[in-house]
């Protein structure tokens, strides 16, 4: 259809290729995720926590007045 | 620092007021598409109206629910979340009032200009010119604030909703502007600057994308945020969540051309986007794990707190359609599903499911802390979640019946594959109606829901006293210490960055080159992961210092997650850009249109028939036979027959037959009256007529400036005079109406229908060649 201009050839190569990258930077994630040492992931899991709203309990215990 | 403390307000009051805009357009969005999915029921619906059609109304369906309904349901949930992540108000009042009354301004100039037909014709990307600045201005306007607000910051950590928002405001930016790329040829016209595959490749890089960073990451950043706040407990694995983002970051960006698989998208596009479709089932997963597993411990309140009810099935949701999207991608499913409401129910489990649920379980959770009173009714919230709930199945359900119907239809065979089963394509149309019936009635449910969430809104802050969230902070408390500061050099001259450099660049050496480079590529590619590894062995330390630092460094992470995102573009498009243009093409060759085609085909993309018709033969067997010429073997679309189309309209669903090939099968006749009442010559059909377009006069006036336009754009017209156009159009436009007189149509020749049947009758015209530029054709010389 075009011209073999470009990657045509190498199309088997995609996959394989794309397959890499992909899985290299799950594997450098997730062992960096891994290597994360509990207090500070601690820290960053209790950041929603650091400033109080009142909670749902309260925000939804009373049921409408007439 | 001193130990002095400062009361901190947040700004909670724009918060209040994207929320309320939330519900709104919730409404209106919801409204035209439970209206427009009754049109497909009962063509009457359309009251040969030109501003109520279908073509017209669809695209303001799909802005309203995605731009404005999830646009400021993300907006409030960002302000909300971050003002408190952050220990920091919103950097600017004015901005974030411009911010709340530019994107309510868009919406409305978008409700008035699409039902008046002016649109770019591309799907999610249909607003005029002049409004794409306006987006991109207002859309700036919101990422000063947002980068503003987190400069200003007393917490140094960035939480990994942050980093969602970040990748949104990035990578919304960048797809915008490159998808909106256009020449103007008057206030509200324009042409893309991209034509045919090129446009086809960066439409769909934008509208896979548009799902991705418009309606995920932003409403993953709120699940993470909102999630844990409503269980009260924390996020069930930090870890998980930053796999989960820079995964799906990375990853997300490169599934595109999933939306054009079996087309004539070149191969490797079509196997890179699916490949990496499939690849996203992981952090997908991955997320949606994390956000249902948060709710571990919580599980006996969800029976009682709507709030959870519905985090809890809209995280279940985002796992459905991020399991079926990729399922989709995978290239003899799409042969099925592609092109019928098999892609309608995924997108609505997404919608309703994912993004409504989470919407309404933010908004009851806000409104009573907004409002400082609780809610109005529990009761009420209930019922809206089961009316929804039922609402979406009901949706699902008869879409997944209805596309499955369609795409075993339209491709089934008999005698061996050499002739179709179901010939005539209004066949599959009735048998699909009781299902389009059903989701009507799902819809409707499901919009009964969200007004009863306005209702019991309105019941809660009518009579209640906005409040501002506060916080207590230490006068000169300082958000990121001196010593954990990381400049721009130090983010890109760090051994992370520089050793994934390198080794990116050799292997595009290594894959791209000829045969010594390329060996030369191989190598430096393997010295660079050992050199790499030695490295991170003797100085671990210094590695994860960096990364360590990146987490507390809004700006060099801001670029790292950019080179992220625009890696998957840059690779697909700029490639496509340089080889796959008009000079290279083999095979069939698109003749540029006349005049008056060209006139005919505005007309065409100002009905938005490119929404019901695709002009795409796909190269598959049941395509080539229902839409192939007889006597023209393997007739399906070649890349080059829509080569000069700006915009391209190659279409994403079938709701009626392909065109790409309809010129010349039928009459000019057989045309006029199909479009002056579709059941005079297809008994069934449920296309809306079309009657203004006898009354109306073509815009020949409009001609020069478009047709100059394009030429600047690449299309081979030659520089023809005003005087000349107008005399094509006129010569062209004589002849089609003295055929039709002859059949019997009596209509002026300057009336819309003539362009538009001048159009259609050159769908599929194209010259043989063997390579070699193009000329400016005799057969649209005036």
């Amino acid at each position: 259809m075009f011209r073999r201009l470009v990657f045509e050839d190498s199309a088997a190569l995609f996959t394989i290729a794309a397959f890499i990258t992909a899985f290299s930077i799950f594997v450098t994630i997730a062992w960096r995720a891994l290597r994360m040492k509990r207090p500070q992931l601690e820290r960053f899991e209790r950041l929603p926590f650091e400033i109080a709203t009142p909670s749902a309990h309260d925000a939804h215990k009373s049921e409408p007045s007439a | 620092m001193s130990d002095r403390k400062v009361t901190l307000e947040f700004n909670d009051q724009i918060v209040r007021q994207f929320l309320l805009a939330t519900i709104f357009w919730g409404v209106v969005g919801m409204l035209v598409g439970v209206f427009i999915a009754s049109q497909l029921n009962f063509w009457q619906l359309n009251f040969n109206t030109a501003w109520l059609t279908f073509g017209r109304l669809r695209p303001l369906h799909t802005n309203a629910v995605i731009f404005a309904f999830v646009g400021n349901m993300m907006f409030a949930g960002i302000y909300y979340s971050t003002q408190r992540l952050v220990k920091a108000r919103l950097a600017s009042d004015f901005l974030s009032q411009l911010h709340f009354w530019g994107w309510q301004a868009i919406i409305v100039s978008a409700a008035i200009t699409l039902p008046l037909g002016l649109t770019r014709g591309k799907e999610y990307a249909e607003l005029i010119w002049p409004i794409n600045l306006a987006v991109a201005f207002i859309w700036v306007v919101f990422a000063v604030n947002f980068f503003w607000t987190l400069a200003r910051r007393r917490e140094p950590s960035l939480y990994v909703a942050i980093w969602f928002y970040i990748a949104t405001i990035i990578t919304v930016a960048m797809l915008y502007i490159v998808n909106h790329l256009s020449w103007p040829t008057s206030w509200t016209h324009s042409y893309p600057i991209f034509g045919g595959v090129q446009d086809a490749l960066v439409q769909w890089w934008y509208g896979h994308n548009a799902v991705a960073f418009f309606l995920t990451t932003p409403i993953l950043g709120i699940m993470y945020y909102f999630v844990p706040k409503a269980a009260e407990r924390p996020v069930y694995s930090y870890r998980l969540s930053v796999i989960h983002f820079w995964s799906l970051v990375f990853v997300y960006i490169w599934a595109g051309p999933h939306h054009l698989l079996n087309t004539a998208l070149p191969d490797w596009l079509q196997t890179l986007g699916m490949t990496f479709s499939l690849m996203l089932w992981a952090p997908s997963w991955g997320g949606m794990l994390n956000g249902l597993l948060t709710l571990r411990g919580a599980w006996d309140r969800v029976r009682t707190e709507p709030v959870l009810k519905f985090f809890a099935v809209g995280v279940t949701f985002y796992g459905m359609a991020t399991f079926e999207g990729p399922l989709l991608a995978i290239k003899s499913v799409n042969a099925l599903g592609h092109y019928t409401d098999w892609v309608i129910a995924h997108v609505h489990a997404g919608t309703l499911g994912w993004n409504g649920f989470m919407a309404a379980g933010m908004i009851y959770w806000l409104v009573p802390r907004l409002w400082n009173k609780p809610l109005h009714s529990t009761s009420l919230a209930n019922l809206h979640f089961w009316i929804g709930t039922v609402g979406i199945l009901l949706y699902v359900a008869a879409m997944w019946t209805s596309g499955i119907t369609q795409g075993y239809m339209l491709n089934a065979t008999t005698e061996h594959g050499t002739v179709l089963a179901y010939p005539n394509f209004l066949d599959t149309v009735l048998t699909i109606k009781p299902m389009m019936l059903m989701r009507v009635i799902g819809g409707g449910l499901y919009l009964t829901g969200f007004l009863l969430l306005a209702y019991n809104v309105w019941r809660t802050v009518r009579t209640a006293e906005p409040v501002n969230g506060t916080v207590e902070v230490f006068a000169d408390e300082e958000g990121v210490p001196v010593e954990e500061r990381l400049g721009v050099l130090g983010t890109m001259l760090s051994p992370p960055v520089l050793f994934s450099v390198l080794g990116v660049g050799f292997a595009c050496v290594w894959m791209f080159s000829g045969q010594i480079l390329s060996i030369l590529g191989l190598v430096g590619l393997m010295l660079c992961v050992i050199i790499g590894y030695a490295h991170f062995e003797s100085r671990g330390k210094s590695w994860s210092g960096w990364y360590d630092k990146l987490l507390v460094n809004a700006a060099p992470f801001t670029i790292l997650t950019f080179i992220a995102v625009a890696a998957g573009g840059a690779i697909q498009i700029i490639p496509t850009v340089i080889a796959n243009k008009a000079a290279n093409v083999e095979d069939r060759r698109e003749i540029p249109y006349s005049p008056l085609q060209l006139a005919g085909r505005d007309i065409y993309i100002r009905e938005g028939c490119y929404l019901c018709h695709s002009q795409m033969i796909r190269t598959l067997v049941p395509d080539v036979l229902r839409y192939g010429r007889a006597g023209v073997p393997n007739d399906y679309s070649r890349l080059g027959e829509s080569i000069y189309d700006h915009p391209f309209q190659w279409g994403s669903k079938r709701t009626g037959p392909d065109l790409a090939h309809i010129g010349g099968k039928y009459p000019n006749i057989w045309h006029f009256q199909h479009m002056e009442n579709p059941r005079s010559v297809s008994a069934g059909s449920i296309m809306p007529d079309y009657p203004w377009l006898l009354v109306n006069h073509t815009d020949v006036a409009a001609l020069p400036s478009k047709i100059d336009v394009l030429r600047k754009l690449g299309v081979p017209y030659p520089d023809w005079s005003k005087d000349q156009i107008t005399a094509s159009v006129g010569a062209e436009a004589k002849g089609i109406a003295e055929d039709l007189r002859a059949a019997g149509a009596y209509v002026a020749p300057d009336r819309e229908i003539i362009a538009l049947i001048a159009y259609l009758q050159h769908l599929g015209t194209y010259e043989k060649i063997n390579g070699g530029p193009p000329a400016a054709h005799a057969a649209v010389a005036p």
